[in-house]
Formats: C-alpha cells, sequence, structure tokens
C-alpha cells in the first residue's frame, strides 16, 4: 500500500515564546516493509536550525529550533510511505514462552546478539516499572507451556475485550496502574499496559509509535484511535523476531499500520517535544490524516 | 623502605606512635612505622616536624585553620543559610608517597584512565563490550549516567572523551593499593587540593620550601591547555567557562577558585543561552560565544530538552551543540555511566580485552547482584554486606546497622530489581598518622585519597585508544572510613609526592599563566553577575547604614534617663529603624511589660525593640541583611579578591554573633565592628577591583542604597519626627558620619539649615546627596548602552531629573524650618522629589542591563514515574531570593 500522511500539530501559547528548542520525532522509519518515498517537513515560524539525526534506537530525529517571537507553533509533516506485509509467521517463531524467557536470560553465556539486544527492552523504562500485579493480570494468558505468540495474542485480546477506549480520561501519561483500575484508556495507555505486562514476565517489548490507516474497509467497522497518532506493541520472539500487536484493537499489525519509530515507552519516541522561553499556558491540535493512494495516482505524482 | 631508628627529638613528638603498636588492628600496615622504626620516606619529615616541637606545630595547626578560614575554604552541604557553610580541619601532616610507589600507582592511575576512556568510546559508539557480552545490557542501561541521548548512531562525530578522571584510593590494612570509586563527570578536589598546599606551604614555609616533592600547579596549566586544546575555534583564545549549579551546591567554593585560578568565567545555566546553534553567555554587551564548557554539573541536568526535563540547572539545547561539535564539553555529557559502582567487578575482564593488559591497581571486591549466582551468595550473607543502589549515587545500605523492617524492605527490592544493586564488604585502611591540635597527639587514622588524571594536552586530538594521560603528583585525602564521602568528612590532608631532589618551585600565583591571560570584566560581564554586584552593593550598604543607625539607636539608649526622660526621641529612633509599634497596640504591649525600680516600661520596650534587630530570625534584622549581601557575594565569588573576602569572613563572625550579643553595650560593640569591616570591605572593592561595568553596577547599587536611606532620614529627623530636635540630628550626624565635619565646619551648636546645607547641597561632601548624585551621574553614564541612540536613556534621565529638583530648589523657602510651616512643605517636596527618580532608577538599571530569565518551560509534561533517577546535584532553587 501506499499511503499520503499528513500530520499536523500545533501549539497556540497565551504569550509570546522567544526561543524554542525542539526535538520531533515524525518522520517515517525506513524498514524492510515500509519505505518512506518522500516527505516534506514544514515549520512556522521558520527555524534557524534544523538537524536530522538517527536516535539510539534507529529512530529518525529532526531537532531544531525557532527563535523570532512567536505566538504560536506549527510543524507539519506530510509524506509518502509505502508499505507491505511484515514477515510472516513461521515454524522458526513457534516457541514455548517459558522458553522464550530462558533464551532471553542466558543470552550473555549462549552469545545470542538478537537475544542480547532484546534485553534493554524488559528493563524498566521512564513509564513503566515491574509490578507484581501485572504479571498476575497476564498469567492467564500465560499458561504453562503455551506457545509465547499464542499468549501474546491472547493477551492482546484480552485487553481489548475487557478495556474501554476513552479519550477523555487520560492525560499524556497515566500510570500503568490506574489504567488497570479504571480499564479504560487511550492507545498509548494500552500499549504501556501491555509491554508492563510482557516485561513483567521477563519477556522483551517495545512501544511502536506511528500511524493507521482511518477508512475503514467496506463492510467493516471504523477502527478506533485512527484519527490521531497512533501506538502499539511489539514484543521479542527469540529466533523469529519482533511481533506488532495491537491492543487497543486486539489485531496485529499489518499494511494499514505505519511505523514513525520505537523505544523503551511513550517518552522515547515522543512526537513533537520541545523547550521553550515564555509563552505562558499553551493549547494544542493535532491532526492526521492517512489516505490510501492507488498506484494510478502515484504515477500521476 | 629500610627502616631506620628514631633520634631523640623524634621520640619526644612521635615516640607514643612508634612505641605503641596499633593496639585496633594488630598487624594493620603503618604509613610511618615499621616494626617500631620509621620508613625511611618518612625520616626526613619526622625529623622536620620534630625539630618543630608539638607546642609550635599546635600554633601553625591553628595558623593553618585561620588562613583556610580567612580565604573561605568552605563547602555547603546544600544549606542556603551561610552560617551552615563547613570547612573542614587541614592536618599539618601530609600523606607521604615515595617515588618507589607513586611509580606504580602512577602507572595504575594511568591504565584506569585509558581504560576507562576506551569504555566510554565503545559505550557510546559500537557497543561491542555488550554485544559480546562483556557487559550485561542491564548494568549499563539502567544506570542514571547512561544518557540514550548520547548514543546516536555509531558513525556520530562527537564522541565523549574522558579529559579529567578522580579516583579514589586506599592502602588497606595488607599494604595494597586499592581503588574505591571513579569520578568521571566532572571530579572534584583539584582546588581544594591546590588550596591546601598553598596554606601549609604559607604555615609551614621551612619544611615545605625545601621538601623534594613534587609540585602541583604544573597539572593545572596542562589542565587549560587540554581545554584550550578542545576548540575548533579559530579565534586567537578559545573562550573557556566554568558551568556550575550556582551558590548552592556544596562544591560552589571550588567552583569559583578554579574560575578564579583558570581565569575563566563562572557561568550558571541561566548564563548560557543556545541560539544559531551556538552557546553564547549573556554579557552586558550582548550575547559572547563560548567555544568549550568545563562543567560542574551532572549529567541528567544539563539540558532539559534532552535530559531532565524537570532540571533549571542547564541549558536547553546544548547536546544538540556538542553533538554538532559547536561546543566542547569536558568531561562531555555521558561520561556519568563510568561511575557506575558495579563496574569494578568488571573491569579485570575489560582490561584485558580492552587494553590486552592485568589491571595494575585493583578495585575493591565488589559484586554485582544482577548476577544470579551472586545474588543468591549476596542474600546468603546479606548482613555480612554493604549495599548501594546505582540509581541513587551516594546512598549505601549498611545491612548489620538497619532494622528487621528496613531489611525486609531491601531483600524485596533485591529480588524484584537485583540489577540495580551492588555490595561489597566493609574494608579498613592502614594506619596513617595524623596531628590532633586538640589532644596536640600523632594519632592513627584511616584515609582515602584522591588523584587526578588528565589527558595529555598534546593527545587531546588523537584517536581515543593513542591518548596517553598525566597523573597530578599529590591530590586530595580525608580522614575516615574507606567510603567516607570527601564532603562529610572533618579533616583533610594534603598529598606528598616524594621526587629524589627538591623541585623548582612553580608559582602558584595566578599571574603565572602569564600569556593565557585574558581580559574581562568588561562588556563580557555576564548579566547575572552584574546583577548580583548591583545587589551586593546595595546590601552592603544597607547594612552599614542600618549598623550605623542602630549603633547611635542603642547609645541613646545608654544615656537616656531609665525612668522618667523623653520617651520621645527613643520612639522616633524607633521609627527610623522600622521597629515602631503599631500606636494602637501600643498600650497593650506596654502592659505586658512589668516595670521595675530602675527602668519605665517605655524604656523597656525601645530596649526590646531595637535589640530585635541583632535577632537572627527577624526579616528587618541585621543578619537577615547580612545572608542577602552574603548570598550575592557569593554568586560572585571569582570576583571579588581574596581580602575582600576575608572582610566578608569577619562580617560573617560578627554577624553569627550578633544574636548571642548579651545587652546593648555588647550589641554597639559588635556593631562598631561592622561598620569598620564594611568599609575595609568597599575599600578593598574599590582598591582592587578593575573599574570595569562590574565594579560600576556595585558602586551603583551602594550609592542608590545610601541615597534613600539618607534621604528617609532627612526626612524623619526634619518632619516627621516628633519632636525634632538637637538629640535626633546628633543621630542622623553621626549615622552619616559628619559629626565631626560638621562641628568644624559650623563650630556651633546644631541647625536645621546647616544640616541640610551639610547633608543636601555640599557637593564636597561624600555624604550629602549632591555628591552622591554625581557619582551616580559618573557611574551610569559610562554603562554600556544598548544601540546608538543619540537620546539619554531612561536611567541618565531620572538622574538628570533628581539633580535638577536639587539644583532648582529655592534655598531661601527652607530657611526657618522650625517654625514655618511652608519651609517644611517645601522640603517636604523636594525629598519626594528626589526619592521618587531614585527609586524609579533601580528599576530601570534592572530593567536595561540584568537578564530576566524565565524558567524554560516543556511544550509536553510528562509525569516520569517517581525513583528511576534520583537527583544528584541539587535543584536549583527558582526564587532569585534576596534580590527583593
Amino acid at each position: 500500500m501506499i499511503y499520503r500522511i499528513r500530520h499536523l500539530t500545533r501549539y497556540d501559547y497565551s504569550g509570546p515564546a522567544t526561543l524554542s528548542h525542539n526535538e520531533a520525532r515524525m518522520l517515517p522509519r525506513e524498514l524492510s516493509w515500509q519505505q518512506c518515498l518522500d516527505y516534506e517537513f514544514t515549520i512556522s515560524p521558520a527555524p534557524i536550525r534544523l538537524r536530522e539525526r538517527i536516535d539510539f534506537f534507529g529512530n529518525r530525529v529532526a531537532y531544531f529550533s525557532t527563535e523570532a517571537v512567536h505566538r504560536s507553533l506549527e510543524v507539519v509533516v506530510t509524506s509518502q510511505v509505502q508499505t507491505s506485509s511484515r514477515p510472516a509467521l513461521d515454524i522458526f517463531s513457534t516457541i514455548c514462552w517459558e522458553d522464550a524467557v530462558s533464551d532471553v536470560a542466558t543470552a550473555l553465556r549462549t552469545g545470542n546478539r538478537d537475544c542480547i539486544d532484546a534485553r534493554l527492552f524488559i528493563l524498566e523504562s521512564p513509564f513503566i516499572r515491574h509490578q507484581l500485579s501485572l504479571a498476575q493480570y497476564a498469567e492467564d494468558c500465560f499458561s504453562s507451556g503455551r506457545d509465547l505468540r499464542d499468549a501474546l495474542m491472547s493477551l492482546n485480546e484480552r485487553i481489548y475485550d475487557e478495556f474501554t477506549y476513552d479519550p477523555d480520561v487520560t492525560t499524556t501519561a497515566t500510570p500503568v496502574l490506574e489504567v488497570l483500575a479504571t480499564k479504560r484508556g487511550v492507545c498509548q495507555d494500552f500499549a504501556h499496559l501491555m509491554i508492563a505486562c510482557i516485561r513483567a514476565l521477563g519477556l522483551p517489548a517495545r512501544y511502536v509509535s506511528g500511524y493507521m490507516e482511518t477508512l475503514p474497509p467496506p463492510g467493516q467497522e471504523k477502527l478506533l484511535g485512527a484519527d490521531a497518532t497512533h501506538a502499539w506493541v511489539a514484543a521479542f520472539i527469540p529466533g523469529w523476531g519482533w511481533l506488532e500487536l495491537d491492543p487497543t484493537n486486539g489485531s496485529l499489525a499489518d499494511e494499514r499500520y505505519i511505523v514513525l519509530g520505537w523505544g523503551r515507552d511513550y517518552a522515547d519516541v515522543t512526537p513533537l517535544k520541545g523547550v521553550m522561553t515564555g509563552g505562558g499556558e499553551h493549547e494544542l491540535t493535532v491532526a492526521v490524516d492517512v489516505v490510501p493512494v492507488s498506484d494510478s495516482d502515484h504515477q500521476l505524482i | 623502605m629500610q627502616p631506620a631508628g628514631p633520634s631523640e627529638q623524634i621520640t619526644n613528638l612521635f615516640g607514643d606512635y612508634l612505641q605503641q603498636t596499633d593496639g585496633s588492628q594488630p598487624g594493620r600496615h603503618d604509613e610511618l612505622s615499621f616494626d617500631g622504626s620509621t620508613r625511611a620516606h618518612w625520616q626526613h619529615l619526622l625529623e622536620e616536624f620534630s625539630a618543630l616541637g608539638r607546642e609550635a606545630l599546635t600554633a601553625r595547626s591553628e595558623e593553618v585553620q585561620s588562613l583556610l578560614h580567612e580565604n573561605g575554604v568552605t563547602f555547603n552541604p546544600y544549606e542556603d543559610d551561610p552560617g551552615q557553610l563547613r570547612s573542614w580541619r587541614l592536618d599539618c601532616l601530609p600523606c607521604v608517597i615515595n617515588m618507589e610507589e607513586w611509580a606504580h600507582l602512577e602507572a595504575g592511575l594511568q591504565q584506569r584512565s585509558r581504560l576507562l576512556a576506551l569504555l566510554l568510546d565503545d559505550l557510546y559508539g559500537e557497543r561491542n563490550v555488550i554485544n559480546e557480552g562483556l557487559l550485561p545490557p542491564e548494568l549499563v542501561y539502567t544506570h542514571p549516567g547512561f544518557l540514550f541521548s548520547a548514543a546516536d548512531s555509531p558513525s556520530q562525530l562527537a564522541r565523549p572523551l574522558l579529559i579529567f578522571h578522580g579516583t579514589d584510593v586506599i592502602r588497606d590494612q595488607q599494604g595494597q593499593w586499592q581503588v574505591l570509586g571513579d569520578w568521571t563527570q566532572s571530579p572534584s578536589g583539584v582546588g581544594y587540593a591546590l588550596e591546601n598546599r598553598i596554606t601549609l606551604a604559607r604555615a609551614l614555609p621551612g619544611i615545605y620550601r625545601d621538601a623534594p616533592l613534587k609540585r602541583l600547579a604544573g597539572f593545572l596549566q596542562a589542565q587549560h591547555r587540554c581545554l584550550a586544546g578542545l576548540s575548533n575555534s579559530r579565534r586567537e583564545q578559545p573562550n573557556i567557562v566554568l558551568l556550575t549549579p550556582g551558590p548552592g551546591s556544596p562544591g560552589y567554593f571550588e567552583h569559583a577558585w578554579l574560575a578564579n585560578y583558570m581565569n575563566f568565567p563562572l557561568v550558571e545555566g541561566d548564563d548560557l543561552v543556545v541560539r544559531e546553534g551556538q552557546v553564547s553567555v549573556r554579557t552586558l554587551g550582548g550575547l559572547d560565544q563560548v567555544d568549550v564548557i568545563l562543567r560542574h554539573i551532572n549529567d541528567p541536568w544539563c539540558d532539559p530538552l534532552e535530559l531532565r526535563p524537570d532540571s533549571l540547572l542547564g541549558v536547553p539545547g546544548l547536546m544538540q551543540a556538542a553533538r554538532n561539535g559547536e561546543v566542547h564539553i569536558a568531561n562531555a555529557l555521558g561520561a556519568g555511566v563510568l561511575e557506575h559502582p558495579a563496574l569494578a567487578a568488571f573491569l579485570p575482564e575489560l582490561s584485558r580485552r580492552l587494553l590486552g593488559e592485568n589491571l595494575i591497581l585493583p578495585c575493591r571486591d565488589a559484586v554485582w547482584c544482577g548476577d544470579a549466582d551472586s545474588l543468591v551468595k549476596v542474600k546468603h550473607t546479606l548482613d555480612e554486606w554493604v549495599l548501594r543502589d546505582i540509581t541513587k549515587p551516594g546512598k549505601l545500605f549498611h545491612v548489620d546497622q538497619m532494622g528487621l523492617e528496613a531489611v525486609q524492605l531491601l531483600r524485596h527490592d533485591l529480588d524484584a530489581r537485583p540489577h540495580l544493586f551492588t555490595c561489597h564488604k566493609a574494608i579498613y585502611a592502614s594506619a596513617t598518622p595524623g596531628f590532633n591540635p586538640q589532644t596536640k597527639q600523632i594519632e592513627r587514622q584511616q584515609t582515602t585519597l584522591r588523584f587526578f588524571s588528565l589527558v595529555e594536552p598534546e593527545d587531546i586530538k588523537l584517536p581515543v585508544p593513542e591518548q596517553r594521560y598525566r597523573v597530578m603528583p599529590g591530590g586530595l585525602s580525608w580522614v575516615g572510613q574507606p567510603g567516607t564521602p570527601l564532603m562529610k568528612s572533618r579533616v583533610v590532608k594534603d598529598i606528598w609526592v616524594l621526587a629524589d631532589s627538591p623541585q623548582p618551585h612553580i608559582s602558584m600565583l595566578r599571574q603565572a599563566h602569564g600569556p593565557i591571560l585574558v581580559t574581562r570584566d568588561g562588556k563580557d560581564l555576564p548579566c547575572r553577575v552584574a546583577e548580583s554586584l548591583f545587589w551586593l552593593g546595595r546590601y552592603g550598604e544597607r547594612l552599614d547604614i542600618r549598623a550605623r543607625l542602630l549603633r547611635e539607636s542603642l547609645g541613646k539608649l545608654l544615656i537616656e534617663d531609665t525612668q522618667h526622660g523623653s520617651t520621645t526621641l527613643l520612639s522616633d529612633l524607633m521609627t527610623a529603624l522600622g521597629v515602631a509599634p503599631d500606636p494602637e497596640e501600643l498600650p497593650e504591649l506596654l502592659a505586658l511589660i512589668s516595670p521595675n525600680q530602675r527602668y519605665s516600661r517605655e524604656y523597656i520596650l525601645a530596649r526590646d525593640r531595637m535589640m530585635t534587630l541583632l535577632s537572627d530570625n527577624d526579616p528587618q534584622a541585621l543578619p537577615t541583611i547580612f545572608s542577602h549581601f552574603v548570598r550575592n557575594s557569593r554568586a560572585v565569588r571569582d570576583h571579588l579578591g581574596d581580602d575582600s573576602w576575608r572582610a566578608i569572613n569577619n562580617l560573617r563572625q560578627r554577624c553569627g554573633a550578633m544574636s548571642r550579643a548579651k545587652g546593648v553595650v555588647a550589641g554597639q560593640r559588635l556593631l562598631e565592628s561592622v561598620v569598620i569591616d564594611l568599609a575595609a570591605f568597599f575599600g578593598l572593592c574599590n582598591e582592587t577591583m578593575p573599574h570595569h561595568y562590574g565594579w560600576r553596577f556595585l558602586d551603583i547599587g551602594r550609592f542608590i542604597e545610601r541615597l534613600l536611606g539618607t534621604l528617609e532620614l532627612l526626612k524623619l529627623a526634619l518632619l516627621s519626627a516628633k519632636i525634632p530636635g538637637i538629640p535626633l540630628w546628633e543621630v542622623v550626624l553621626a549615622t552619616t558620619d559628619n559629626f565631626t565635619v560638621y562641628r568644624r565646619r559650623f563650630r556651633s551648636q546644631l541647625h536645621p539649615s546647616a544640616i541640610l546645607d551639610l547633608l543636601l547641597f555640599d557637593e564636597t561632601n561624600p555624604r550629602s546627596i549632591g555628591y552622591m548624585f554625581k557619582r551616580l551621574q559618573r557611574q551610569v553614564s559610562r554603562l554600556p548602552s544598548q544601540g546608538s541612540s543619540s537620546y539619554r536613556n531612561l536611567e541618565n534621565r531620572l538622574i538628570i531629573q533628581a539633580t535638577s529638583a536639587l539644583h532648582l530648589v529655592d534655598i531661601d523657602m527652607l530657611a526657618n524650618l522650625e517654625h514655618s510651616e511652608e519651609a517644611r512643605e517645601a522640603l517636604n517636596n523636594l525629598l519626594d522629589e528626589l526619592i521618587e527618580p531614585m527609586t524609579a532608577l533601580s528599576n530601570a538599571i534592572s530593567h536595561s542591563h540584568f537578564s530576566h530569565v524565565e524558567p524554560p518551560r516543556q511544550l509536553v509534561t510528562m509525569n516520569v514515574s517517581p525513583g528511576l533517577e534520583e537527583p544528584r546535584s541539587d535543584q536549583k532553587q527558582t526564587a532569585t531570593g534576596g534580590k527583593q
């Protein structure tokens, strides 16, 4: 699939801001199943400096600073992204979950590079602390000897079934335990919760930030969490790789999911953050459009 | 190390030490003695000290202490209260290291620096040590010193360098050197080490001048070359600044000392700004680009954009500027990961793999609990261990001293997050002799030694594996059980590294740097420094006026009729001092006082009210004003001369003693000294500070305050006093130090017109309003001006406005003040016309010249779950307290 994406983030300040330094993680990442065909990055007021780099996790980061006195900051990224199917699950993705735990735990001895790399994503991170109650919540899905993939998908569905999508209840940083107690939240909260459960069992899981296609296929229900940035989970299957699951929709990520980047949690992949002088209170507007482009349209461009 | 027999003199001073065996720890290695005899390298020193004798050594110890005190060698364990500043005792007896041992130590320390530098390069580059399983990922990635944002793709240009490195070392009871830990962000102690050496050389010139010991000054010169070498600047003199968390931080004395010694501007986070990708200091003349930052702020606090968002100490955008090579930071951000206490367990293997060498200096045995086998072992014998949580540097868990509940909690944490814990067993150090001036005895002590190494300046641009290190031949040592932090120790010692012959004396004086001196204090003065100097002037002068007025008031109290006499004067004085009771509450207050035969109620009330100005917790009291004064002085520590600082230290003693002053006479005496010390302080400032902008701001602050104080006093004495009369006028003249002048000039009784002439119009009298206007006008007109407008700026206009009011007044109108209501009204109007523009002037100067930095704000506020990182450095107080 080819998608045309427009992602607008706008901050309106109550007072004048004089200087701001920002970091945007809003450029789609290059992956074997995802290519960024072209993109345009528009910042207003025009930045004095704009520098792109690749961060620790391999994400594209744009640093920019604005020095003119300004009352609003608008960042628009329009991009054209081609996606194809993610690697299919195969014989190598079959592993009992306890074996997976032990594969990762013994990685230093066995020297398995992928497992060593993945261990970072078992650790606690700024938003996700290890909690006993999370392991207990996941226990039902991770019955003894169960295949890891099945267990993960069952946890994914359980969160989808038991939790209510409610954009009004959470701020950017709802503690995971609170989400577990209220059973309400947005995609970010469900992703954090699911990651916390997986990590509590001793397995690596990371936070994926991105978009998904908004238009529902004919005859199907419209998917939730679509008109904004989206977040989901990637869990590590030793010997195979990272399996992307979306607890907000109870599904696996497919061609309709466009990846911006990943990290330990939201703090590592915040789409736009900044520090400014002045500005007073601010109001945030985010608008995302993900529009599929037919091949013929693409030819015309 | 051939033992030598003790001579007779030695027996006197060191006899007890040599004869008594070490009762507490038999068989413990002793630095001084071996089988009851002196080790050869101590022999010379022993003779020197013994020749001095017990009493003289005690006297020298006291002198050392007073030198340290005078130079203000203090550290502040986070208290803002200047009374809480601690200073340590500097032992006259150094730690002595002979040439043989030094060769071993030096090689070991150099190797350690090389090893850590390679490790740092790898951790923020290819991370082979992790990929190959040498270091577990959870050991590295959970440490608050590992900065993900400093670990971009391996191809990044600016790899972090380990430029300075501090290592804490002890000699154990068996006589083996062991490393306790490393300081890799901004190792502190070099400044203290040099200051100690200078102090001891002054107190014991005979012993120090000819001693065959290695000198220290060359090390700081090399450090300067290193920093200059980092810069890519095409400027002839790279602009190097020292970044400090501010006067509230424990090491501030050293930061100011080093800035002064190395001639770097001392800046705080607020002083710096990143614009157009470059880091600059906000100065009076605008932005001044910075090439190299010697930072004394810990990693997580340096940049609120990429690191801790709640930091007010850092500079937003700093990491990006460093990443682009626009500024160089020493040590690089991210170097803090090398302070990881668990590395000790992995260094021997890392040394073999990265250097191909065996570790020369062993680390203290440390166990990382993240290793499953170690965890089992530790949990079995938990109370034998001292545990550390790696996310909370400095916090130790002595399990054998903890309560049952705390141990349970710790066990729980250990099970939940074993990789966050390291542990070691308590160790003891060898015995080092130290002189205790209280007992006048030489005693056995345990000491920790801190050594410093530095990249060879010539190697600074070479690839990391080719960089060599040099070690400062000396260091800082402190007394206490191994593991006692430097800042918690009570006694510090110099470290002598012996040489085979007397070493040429390298001058420690600041001029020694000759060619590297660059002038400053001009337009490159940071705005914050200008502001602090301005307020230093204002508070200093306020303290002076109040002290004088209180001194005179207490004087009047002493000669006042205590039973009957006019209490009106006392009431006017209370008004002048701002301690007059509310008239409505007065009867009630008086009723509370029980009069006695000697003193009337009114008298007692006035006395008590005046004495509250000497108490500690009254906001108007002199100690409070002094604390504002001293806070501003600490913020400009590097701009004040050593002698000015001595005057401040004297003031600190006086003001500290005020609340304990018993009675009026004692109070009066203290105030007398305060007046003299302040005169000394301002006199020294005038004599020693370059007459650049900094001094002008100090002077302006001082004279605005003096103007306002004098005008208020005149208003009270001539207009609003209940009984304006001779006794009150005497107080005014004495407070403004004009009594003698008046008598000499007028040779008459006091008369209001004559007072007005002397205090308002006489421009030759430095205490007159006319003189002060002239002085302010001269100073203000020479401040840097923004733009090149031919119009006068607001500050100058305000002075002209006030001066004109003074010059245009009809003198005849003011005659006959005592009897003419018109004259009084005319004077009242005049004084108001003078006061108002001066109040406005203070605001105008602040507006034009001082930076009004708002704290940076985050676009996205994230309530990151608590407990993952603990602040190591202090959180800067957001309020700029004391600046009104």
